[in-house]
């Protein structure tokens, strides 16, 4: 079991997924938010303490490259209680499952493309990330940088909207804004999300854990048509020319799902991450 | 010690003054390695990214750059220099 399910799952509740476990989506969760206190409502403001932590450790990789593997590794084994946020990629039928059971569900422009490819996403055709809970009915207290404002949606039209995402190429994440509270499901692409960045280049593993499956090849089924290789954002799948199929790395697979949704002969199937002893506790 | 050797990213702040409006340098970079944000920031108002100064350039992920030199020829204001240790 991942170690943020067993923190904050509930075993009885939908495997013990803690992104599907209803008290990581509550009001209550929402309202810690004091100095020092676990919750750094990251969401409400987003020059809050968590960010500049981040930055700090970020910025000692130019001056101490010791140092700075030094904090990575620190903050990692502080996981949910380090200063780095929780995020995990999961597949298009488990943020489905997300998003009947939140409330509000809302359409919104997402941070990372605004800082790090200065991409304006100003009405509902353009965001990219989704709000989840309470903070997306304070959208308009929010800084500047969430532009453009918010799209309410139903669970239908949000499934509908996270499954567009799906076809163009986004792996989808479940982002917390402090301690365990689920705040929103991402849409990622390398290298515009900061978190994605975060875990391949800077081994920051909190950010962006793995999700609880791994993509696996059938290789009656697979034809080598390549369609897969191009969706993964996670560098996990090539193209083996020896065999005419693809080949996917196990190892680097972050269980997205996205060449499983994109392969037209459905030769991809996620399996359980925890079904394999040599992946299961690789988060 | 272990000081790593990265380029370094000179911004002129002083020409560069509205990267959130111009971005021709943050979308033309390969390795991606600009951050912008405001630092005029007021609650509930959307900072004019055509201020000048209200955003800055930041070279976040400097230690990507492979020194290919599109942003300093995308860039109309010249404000970028990139020097290699």
């Amino acid at each position: 079991m991942c170690w943020v399910c067993e923190a904050y799952g509930d075993p009885e509740i939908e495997n013990g997924r803690w992104f599907l476990n209803p008290k990581n989506h509550s009001r209550q969760m929402y309202k810690i938010k004091k100095p020092g206190q676990k919750a750094a409502a990251f969401g409400s403001d987003p020059e809050s303490q968590s960010g500049r932590n981040i930055q700090e450790i970020l910025a000692t990789r130019f001056t101490e490259q010791e140092e700075f593997q030094r904090l990575v590794k620190e903050a990692n084994a502080m996981k949910g209680d380090g200063p780095f946020q929780i995020g995990q990629v999961i597949p298009l039928k488990e943020a489905h499952r997300v998003v009947e059971l939140s409330y509000p569900v809302a359409g919104m422009s997402c941070i990372c493309r605004i800082l790090t490819r200065a991409a304006e996403e100003r009405n509902e055709h353009e965001y990219t990330c989704t709000g989840l809970g309470v903070g997306m009915l304070k959208w308009e207290r929010w800084p500047e940088r969430y532009k453009g404002g918010v799209n309410f949606m139903t669970a239908d039209e949000a499934k509908d909207w996270l499954t567009k995402w799906d076809t163009k190429g986004m792996v989808h994440s479940i982002m917390t804004f402090g301690g365990s509270y689920v705040g929103g499901i991402c849409n990622c692409d390398y290298p515009d999300c900061i978190a994605i960045r975060n875990r391949i280049d800077y081994g920051i593993e909190t950010n962006m854990l793995k999700s609880h499956y791994v993509a696996k090849t059938n290789y009656d089924l697979c034809n080598g048509c390549g369609v897969c290789v191009q969706r993964c954002q996670f560098g996990a799948i090539k193209f083996e020319v020896t065999t005419d199929k693809t080949n996917i790395d196990q190892m680097k697979c972050f269980g997205c799902g996205l060449c499983e949704t994109g392969c037209p002969r459905e030769a991809i199937e996620l399996i359980d991450r925890e079904s394999l002893p040599g992946l299961k506790e690789a988060w | 010690m272990t000081a790593p050797k990265y380029p370094t990213l000179e911004i002129d702040a002083t020409k560069c003054t509205t990267p959130f409006d111009c971005k021709l340098c943050i979308q033309a970079c390969p390795q991606a390695v600009f951050f912008t944000h405001a630092v005029k920031v007021e609650r509930g108002r959307e900072t004019d990214p055509k201020d000048p100064g209200a955003y800055i350039l930041v070279p976040t992920y400097r230690d990507k750059c492979t020194g290919c030199m599109d942003c300093v020829e995308v860039c109309p204001v010249d404000a970028l220099k990139i020097t290699f240790p």
